[in-house]
């Protein structure tokens, strides 16, 4: 600790806290930034704030036990993370799915990205200064909380995925909700677009600010939209498809540069293929059971490890299972894609000005908990 | 020449933002004024736990097997019960949750033999010490609730 008192003064430089509390960090996440003038040259994020050891509390609970946990690290895209959870622990077991439960867990999943994307849009544009379409992307948001509440029973922690299968299943209401539900959000477009794609305020701060070269992207890791927006056409669903993916048909939005606007336009498109991927799923819904009875309470997995990755709203989320035959796991570690998101910043902040950077940010869509877990 | 162009493509791009907020001044209000007035429950909403009161016994159907307290990721379930004959089954006699640690998860639900656990209703439930986030199931079944 004493060190960090007695480094030398540097001439010219102004060192700036950003956060641990900060509105436009969204959570607590304290990004040190030495200034010269009002230029960034040099970006330190300091992480852990919100650490809860989940991956250590895993190790003393049943597989079962640990599901609460997962929609609790990123609490935007619970029902992702629970999803992610399940494939994982179910083909480390060998535990068969029936096809309805399939497609269930693509569509509250899918559900679940858009709602994650509205709220990134919302607090985004809040960011550089716009309120208001913040609260009417919390108001489509809130129609999305809604149709999972009736069937999970909770609006942000869903604990719904279950081995096997889901907890409960849908019904006619639910599948009448989210087939109006698209078909407002669809004309809601028109609305996003000329309130703030088309906005030259929202445009003149985006446009060539916080650009994500390629290389830097693949250094450090970054997946998801971030990726997407440098170029790459990589996604979990596509280059490894688990569930139906492989059956649904869907487009990879890419953008060309990496910078801010790109970041935006490939997750306002997504959001719009999360749309078809789910109508899709609603029209080839098969019937049957939607939970495998046979799923023992206190499972036990074959000695073995095994990664599962899949594509949570930010990027390549995976969970590392270590097991030892016995009915907890042995060792539990999350990929988390936030983790990369926010460190490529050390370099994109490199000579920018300190409002962009918090422009930046805002668009690589940080969720501190999942980082700190 | 580009620079006046985009001046007037920027200020008309304002023009059309604001007529998006002003054509919401005419849209229904969304927003529900909470105390005076209440959204609908959805049907799977989960409250916290509570006992089933069966009709054919007129009470709860807890054999104090202590899964649900075995089950619970957070160990926020206590559960004692008596024998009443030798041979006859357990009866719970007590049954106290912590209510500040669940995380909801629905585990203890799932994995009752005797399927007398159900989500209650309760959302309002402001407590001035830790204390009242404690919950007796037995005394609640006894209290007639709407």
């Amino acid at each position: 600790m004493a060190e960090q008192f007695l480094e030398p003064v540097v001439e010219n430089v102004y060192t700036l806290n950003l956060g641990p509390q900060h509105p436009s960090t969204h959570g607590v996440l304290r990004v040190v930034l030495d200034l010269d003038g009002e230029f960034i040259v040099r970006t330190d994020p300091v992480i852990g704030y919100g650490h809860r050891g989940h991956e250590k509390m895993g190790e003393n609970r049943l597989y079962k036990q640990f599901m609460p946990n997962t929609s609790r690290m990123d609490y935007l895209s619970g029902m992702l993370y629970n999803h992610g959870y399940v494939l994982a622990v179910e083909k480390l077991a060998g535990i068969e799915v029936p096809e309805r439960a399939k497609y269930i867990r693509v569509i509250c999943s899918e559900l679940n990205r858009i709602s994650s994307h509205l709220l990134w849009f919302g607090t985004y544009v809040m960011d550089l200064g716009g309120f208001t379409p913040f609260l009417y992307a919390f108001d489509d948001r809130e129609q999305i909380l809604d149709i999972l509440d009736r069937v999970s029973g909770s609006r942000l922690t869903y604990s719904y995925c279950r081995f096997g299968g889901v907890c409960q299943d849908l019904d006619s209401v639910f599948i009448d909700m989210t087939r109006a539900f698209l078909k407002r959000l669809r004309s809601r477009w028109s609305d996003y677009e000329n309130l703030v794609t088309k906005n030259i305020i929202f445009i003149h701060r985006t446009r060539d600010v916080g650009v994500i070269s390629l290389e830097q992207a693949r250094q450090f890791g970054v997946t998801g939209p971030n990726l997407r927006a440098c170029g790459v056409a990589f996604d979990m669903r596509r280059a490894e498809p688990y569930e139906v993916y492989d059956r649904l048909d869907f487009e990879i939005p890419v953008g060309t540069k990496g910078d801010a606007l790109d970041r935006y336009y490939v997750r306002m498109i997504e959001m719009e293929q999360s749309c078809r991927i789910i109508e899709q799923a609603l029209d080839q819904l098969p019937g049957g059971a939607f939970l495998n009875p046979k799923v023992p309470d206190r499972l036990r997995p074959p000695k073995g490890d095994l990664y599962f990755g899949f594509e949570s709203a930010r990027g390549q989320t995976g969970y590392y299972i270590v097991s030892d035959g016995s009915t907890m796991p042995y060792r539990l570690h999350v990929r988390v894609p936030s983790f990369g998101n926010l460190h490529v910043l050390v370099e994109a902040f490199q000579g920018t000005l300190l409002a962009d950077a918090i422009s930046t940010m805002g668009s690589v869509d940080l969720v501190i908990p999942e980082i700190d877990r | 020449m580009s620079y006046w162009k985009e001046v007037i493509n920027g200020g008309w791009s304002l023009v059309e933002g604001m007529r998006v907020t002003f054509r919401r001044l005419y849209r229904p209000v969304v927003t529900v004024q909470y105390p005076r007035q209440k959204v609908e429950l959805s049907p799977a909403y989960r409250g916290h736990i509570e006992f089933v009161k069966f009709k054919e016994t007129g009470t709860h159907k807890c054999v104090a097997c202590g899964q649900c307290q075995r089950m619970c990721p957070s160990n926020l379930i206590k559960v004692q019960g008596i024998k009443e004959r030798a041979k006859g089954r357990k009866v719970g006699t007590q049954y106290f949750i912590d209510f500040t640690r669940c995380s909801l998860c629905g585990l203890c639900v799932e994995v009752c033999p005797t399927k007398t656990l159900k989500f209650s209703r309760e959302y309002e439930l402001e407590g001035v010490s830790r204390w009242d986030g404690v919950i007796d199931l037995m005394a609640r079944l006894g209290e007639t609730r709407p």
